[in-house]
């Protein structure tokens, strides 16, 4: 019982920690501690909003119908993959000012206004904060009800996202510079993608998009959703053992499209950097 | 500054779907039944009772008994989903309130391990008694 709810914690939980805690790491390499506060505001303003947005819309109100809630989980989604798209970008330019060997700038290029480190922070807590809300107020009444083991594993289970994407920071703040960009960057890349996919199953389910039933491959016997490699594989990367054709290429094209526009600028910068040189001693010689 | 308009962004996002929530929440017709059907989820039943219900608006209310974690499904009389609850951790209950305003015949699921097509079951909505 402990362990279920504890996954269930732990997947609801996992990508917002780690966005967040990417974003940490790039403040902190990017030499802006001072935007830190900004980040918790945003973390906490996203968990005080999906609460009251939970016990006012869900309990106090009248319940979302189906739709409702698919159309809202969806356009959360978008949004989401907005900020961690535009978050990715930045994380090129400070990459390709590194590659251009201007470190000294670096922070200079990376003027964010501390709003839009906190809108960042804000959308990745929030997308999976009324979700978890619901599930907190259920696990509560459980508790209320003598069952204290779903509401323990749920903070269990978030409780350890923070430890993973604890030790995500860790490990990313050790990289040295170029590869924590390029790495960091990529993994946001596959992140976004898979938050994207999720809203398109979202958006229909709503039928607000066709092709529900059209499944892409089913592998649910293999990864099963409730296995702990199914719950890390779905935390961190939305990864659905049965998605449809539509997420799959969704997918796909943000990958494929988002992964060479991060990556292909800052090799051809690198490469041109690396030519100059050599003419210059040639010319000299 | 950039900063301030993505902020309005995700602010307005937000507001824009909870106030289609309100609008599309608040008229609950007046004279339209309300059923209440406790759904019983273990690893290998789903017990819904009764498994009927008057066109109207209808409460499932699902307790997870099971070891795993469980979802709740009604499917329309064309197969499509009319609503779902997902993450039914075990020892936690969830209601889920639907309108169904046709009358035939749904098939509601409980889904533990929450994969496959689950444990199926028939549900008949009927046509409300005149009054």
């Amino acid at each position: 019982m402990l362990f279920s709810n504890g996954l269930i914690g732990l997947r609801e939980g996992l990508e917002a920690a780690l966005v967040v805690s990417i974003l940490v790491a790039f403040l902190v390499r990017s030499e802006r501690r001072s935007a830190l506060p900004a980040v918790w505001a945003g973390v906490a303003a996203a968990v005080v909003l999906s609460v009251v947005v939970t016990a006012v819309l869900v309990y106090a109100v009248g319940r979302m119908t189906f739709r409702q809630q698919e159309i809202f989980g969806g356009l959360s989604s978008l949004v989401a993959v907005v900020f961690v798209t535009w978050m990715i970008f930045w994380m090129r330019r400070a990459a390709r000012t590194i590659a251009a060997q201007l470190r000294g700038k670096l922070s200079e290029a990376l003027q964010i206004g501390p709003l839009a480190v906190a809108a960042v922070a804000f959308v990745a807590v929030a997308r999976e904060g009324v979700e978890t809300a619901v599930f907190f107020f259920a696990s509560m009444r459980s508790a209320g009800a003598g069952s204290v083991q779903p509401l323990l594993g749920l903070l269990l289970g978030i409780a350890v996202a923070v430890v993973l994407a604890w030790l995500l920071y860790q490990g990313a703040i050790k990289l040295d510079l170029g590869a924590f960009f390029t790495a960091t960057g990529c993994l946001l890349v596959f992140v976004a993608a898979g938050v994207l996919a999720y809203g398109v199953h979202d958006l229909q389910e709503a039928s607000l998009l066709p092709g529900l039933h059209a499944r892409a491959f089913d592998i649910s016997a293999q990864i099963p959703a409730e296995s702990w490699y199914g719950t890390l594989l779905n935390g961190i990367f939305n990864f659905s053992p049965d998605p449809s054709v539509l997420e799959v290429v969704a997918w796909l094209g943000y990958v494929v499209v988002v992964l060479a526009l991060f990556l292909l600028p800052g090799r051809v910068r690198r490469s041109v950097l690396l030519l100059r040189p050599v003419r210059a001693r040639r010319i000299s010689s | 500054m950039s900063g301030h308009r993505l902020v309005r962004l995700a602010g307005s996002a937000l507001v824009a779907g909870n106030v289609v929530a309100l609008i599309a929440c608040g008229g609950a017709e007046p004279g339209a039944p309300v059923s209440r059907i406790p759904v019983e989820a273990t690893d290998h039943e789903c017990r819904v009772t009764p498994p009927s219900a008057p066109a109207g608006t209808v409460v499932f209310e699902v307790s997870n008994k099971g070891t795993t974690t469980t979802e709740f499904y009604l499917y329309g009389p064309g197969g499509e989903v009319v609503s779902e609850v997902e993450d039914i951790g075990p020892g936690t209950s969830r209601e889920m309130a639907v309108r169904v305003d046709q009358p035939g015949e749904y098939t509601t699921a409980c889904k533990p391990g929450m994969r496959g097509a689950g444990l199926r079951g028939g549900f008949t909505v009927t046509v409300p008694r005149a009054g």
